[in-house]
């Protein structure tokens, strides 16, 4: 194969993963069409799917499927995928990340469209390093953290970075800003600009999300999103090259590839140009030692090269290339980090104490400690949520649960009978389960508290029964008594109150994220009493556990 | 037409070209000819009010249905040709319906193809959900219904919500979801279900499906919140769906055992009468409930039976 006719290959097939997985992400949401697949709705029930493998690049990432068997002793469903992508790898070196990583696609966009630097800058910019070693500190550190039993590697995945961007913060942010436009057109007397709105917001809402997005902490994900595209200004795929796990693992995978440069000294005239274009700053000029895990595969180098002294070829020789360089303080530093972060994390007292009331996990999530084992933090439950209640903790869940899923039931609440976020959740953080499961288990995320003052029947300030009219279980969790409360102006007078059943209550929080008073409503969901924790229970059931 | 009360845009073009006729007619001379007219349009107005009860076993809910229009004078009399006419179920619970949460769909689905047949230009069913929209319409199958009938989904969206003046007793500027006034005929579709707080939730209480805002604060004055919503949005029609109705739990019910089966249908033009009669199914006097009592009150309509034309069609 000719060199141009492999760039373009490559090219063709950045587009295409870049392409499915923008897809993917945009399917990863609840359709308004979602009844279509239902012709049986008038007898069974149901549990509403999404009809797109939303999951697929997760099952293809080699370092979710690592982590979460080093750490939570799991395989992820479809992980031979992954193995799969290892293999490949082992042969053909770091092709994942030249054709296949959208992030990777992205940054390669980002550095090519308007390179900062140009000229021989350029050639110097694209010299190996020893920033490269950061990598695979990183990578050992989230490896041992791993097996420690801490597991970080959603944090800086490529994947599961680039789903958390766009899903959480570029797409609400652009969705939300288009639709304050289309409103003020709704608003408008101008029948055209009504009529426009309706249909700009039926275009437009499928793929930027429905209503008002919110994400807490979003602006922070968008905003190290930023900084690291900015990065590609000080080198091209900055990210790549110097800080990316998987590329770093990878390369350790790369070792026994057959697909080698080789170079041909005789004919090199010294013009720099391979270099010039390297995507990885992997050494192709002939007189240096090409860094074969450094490599990523983009044929740009072979593509360069005036005078044909460089090519790729097949060779078969059992002769394994050069062991990737990391430096022996990127390991050390990475077992010392990996070793110190699984114990430091333990310390905020999430682990051995009472967690956070505001930490109210999705539904099917496994117990605390389980779940942040194999917690990617990738966003995708947050993005198919309808409600929009899961949202990435900030420091609800430790430091060693940044970013994880809770549901904030003043953003939304969890509809009694979805159970959309275990059915994509990649790792299996979040089980997927049936709504009938969901409701005859049950399956509990918290209980309900009322706050008497605040309560309007209850303090006197007037009839309200909303928590108890939307309570979605039978019978009801929040049922009405009559019972004297303090009139208006301290007489005794006869309310319609509310009162919680804790042996009903599963949390589901509709009441509070309904609740007439705003903010810090006068009902409140905490997580004590999720049927997940044995220890974080309320009530003394039957079996000893 | 009581000018009291809001116009819709349609309402006030008639009401222009009324006028500008009525200028015309005086010029030329003839008037009493117009007054005849109107004479005329009033006693076609009458209330009636038709039970429908499938007492078979197996009956069929369409048959039901096109027989209860059919009493009703056929639906040629509410639907003209060209009409665009707008059915407002209650689908607020994302619930399967058997547990008669929601308006039942098959009944849904007998509705719409009357309209059709009739020669309605467009069927749209639109209904402010209070679970995720997209989940209510798929669970309790009016998204289906949708699909199979060519009717359209009007999904709710704050841009479809407008501040309105609704000139009500106790609301007076609440956000309107616009698809159900901008309709030339507006059928309203509920289910009869228990309510802990307003007794029942029947044909009036389903115009909280209606609107936007704070609904939650409606809470606090249901009976004339009700009431003033009913007359904001008076519709064409009224079909309580009683082929299944709820009897505990209400309004979300959730078990099968909170369901009672009356396989009956009750159509009306007199909101207050539709539930009246709806709420005989639950063994209450209308008398004792608040929104019916106000409804009366307030020329809404009338719970006394006596005054309608009372029809019944069993199956």
């Amino acid at each position: 194969v000719r060199a141009k006719h492999l760039v373009w290959i490559r090219r063709i097939s950045q587009a295409f993963f870049l392409g499915l997985f923008l897809f993917l992400l945009v399917e990863s949401r609840l359709p308004e069409d979602a009844y279509l697949q239902y012709s049986l709705v008038f007898s069974s029930d149901l549990d509403l799917r999404l009809s797109q493998p939303v999951t697929f690049f997760f099952q293809l990432d080699p370092l979710v499927w690592l982590s979460s068997l080093l750490s939570g002793h799991r395989l992820i469903q479809g992980f031979w995928w992954a193995l799969g992508l290892l293999m490949l790898t082992l042969f053909l070196g770091r092709i994942f990340c030249s054709f296949i990583c959208p992030l990777g696609t992205i940054h390669h966009i980002v550095s090519w469209v308007r390179p900062a630097i140009r000229g021989n800058r350029m050639t110097l910019a694209n010299q190996k390093t020893p920033g490269h070693r950061i990598k695979y500190f990183l990578l050992i550190t989230l490896l041992v953290g791993a097996g420690m039993g801490l597991n970080l590697a959603g944090l800086i995945d490529p994947i599961s970075l680039l789903f958390r961007s766009l899903a959480l913060a570029v797409l609400p942010a652009i969705g939300v800003g288009l639709k304050e436009l289309f409103d003020v057109m709704a608003a408008s007397d101008m029948k055209v600009l009504n009529y426009m709105s309706y249909g700009g917001e039926a275009l437009v809402s499928p793929v930027f999300g429905y209503g008002y997005l919110a994400y807490k902490t979003a602006w922070f994900i968008g905003l190290i999103f930023l900084v690291i595209l900015f990065l590609n200004r000080i080198r091209p795929r900055f990210w790549c090259r110097i800080l990316c796990p998987l590329g770093a693992l990878l390369g350790i995978f790369s070792r026994f590839s057959i697909l080698r440069l080789e170079k041909d000294e005789a004919t090199c005239t010294d013009c720099k140009l391979c270099s010039r274009r390297c995507q990885g700053a992997a050494s192709p000029m002939p007189g240096q030692t090409w860094e074969n895990a450094e490599c990523l595969s983009c044929f740009n180098c072979f593509d360069a090269c005036p005078e044909g002294a460089l090519s790729f070829r097949f060779r078969w020789s059992p002769k394994s290339n050069r062991w990737p360089d990391m430096g022996r303080r990127a390991v050390l530093g990475g077992l010392v980090g990996g070793i110190s972060l699984p114990l430091l994390g333990q310390l905020d007292g999430r682990a051995h104490h009472v967690s956070d009331p505001r930490l109210i996990r999705p539904p099917g999530a496994l117990p605390e400690e389980d779940f942040l084992r194999v917690c990617q933090r990738c966003g995708l439950c947050m993005k198919a949520c309808p409600t929009n209640v899961i949202n990435p903790t900030l420091a609800e869940a430790g430091m060693a649960g940044f970013w994880t899923p809770h549901l904030i039931m003043t953003q939304g609440y969890c509809e009694y009978t979805c159970t959309l976020c275990g059915s994509v959740c990649p790792t299996g953080a979040i089980t997927e389960i049936s709504a009938r499961e969901k409701i005859e288990r049950p399956i509990i995320i918290g209980v309900a508290y009322i706050n008497r003052g605040r309560c309007l029947p209850w303090s006197g300030n007037g009839p309200c029964i909303v928590c108890q009219e939307l309570c979605p279980t039978s019978p009801k969790a929040i049922y009405l008594r009559k019972e004297i409360v303090p009139g208006p102006d301290h007489s005794p007078m006869l309310g319609n109150v509310p009162h919680v059943d804790l042996k009903r209550c599963v949390g589901c929080g509709i009441c509070e994220h309904k609740c007439p008073v705003r903010g810090r409503p006068a009902i409140r969901v905490i997580a004590a009493g999720e049927s997940r924790s044995l220890k974080n229970q309320i009530l003394l059931t039957g079996s000893v556990s | 037409m009581d000018l009291n009360y809001p116009l819709t845009r349609r309402q006030s073009l008639k009401k222009i070209a009324q006028i500008s006729a009525s200028l015309a007619g005086a010029a030329l001379g003839a008037c009493p000819l117009l007054s005849q007219g109107l004479a005329k349009a009033s006693t076609a107005g009458k209330g009636f009010i038709v039970e429908g009860i499938g007492s078979k076993q197996d009956y069929n809910i369409k048959d039901l249905a096109g027989k209860v229009f059919e009493a009703a004078g056929g639906i040629g009399q509410f639907v003209s040709r060209g009409d665009v006419v707008v059915i407002k179920p209650n689908v607020s619970w994302a619930r399967r319906p058997a547990l008669a949460a929601t308006t039942n769909p098959e009944v849904v689905e007998a509705v719409i193809e009357l309209c059709l047949d009739a020669g309605a230009k467009k069927v749209r069913i639109a209904d402010h959900t209070i679970h995720d929209a997209r989940r209510c319409f798929a669970l309790t199958g009016v998204g289906i219904v949708a699909k199979r009938t060519g009717a359209d989904l009007v999904f709710p969206r704050s841009s479809l919500m407008k501040r309105m003046k609704l000139h009500g007793h106790r609301l007076d500027v609440w956000p309107v979801f616009v698809p159900l006034v901008e309709a030339d005929k507006v059928i309203n579709l509920p289910v009869a279900k228990v309510h802990e707080l307003s007794t029942l939730t029947l044909g009036m209480k389903n115009w909280i499906g209606g609107v936007g805002g704070r609904r939650n604060a409606l809470h606090q004055d249901i009976h004339q919140s009700i009431v003033d919503l009913s007359r904001f949005f008076n519709p064409t029609l009224t079909l309580i769906d009683a082929t299944r109705i709820m009897i505990s739990n209400g309004p979300s019910g959730g078990s099968p055992s909170d369901v009672a089966v009356k396989n009956t249908l009750i159509l009306s033009n007199d909101q207050v009468a539709a539930d009246a009669k709806a709420a005989a199914l639950f063994g209450y006097d209308p008398g004792e409930i608040g929104f019916i009592h106000f409804g009366q009150k307030w020329g809404l309509g009338t719970y006394d039976s006596q005054k309608l034309i009372q029809q019944r069609v069993v199956l």
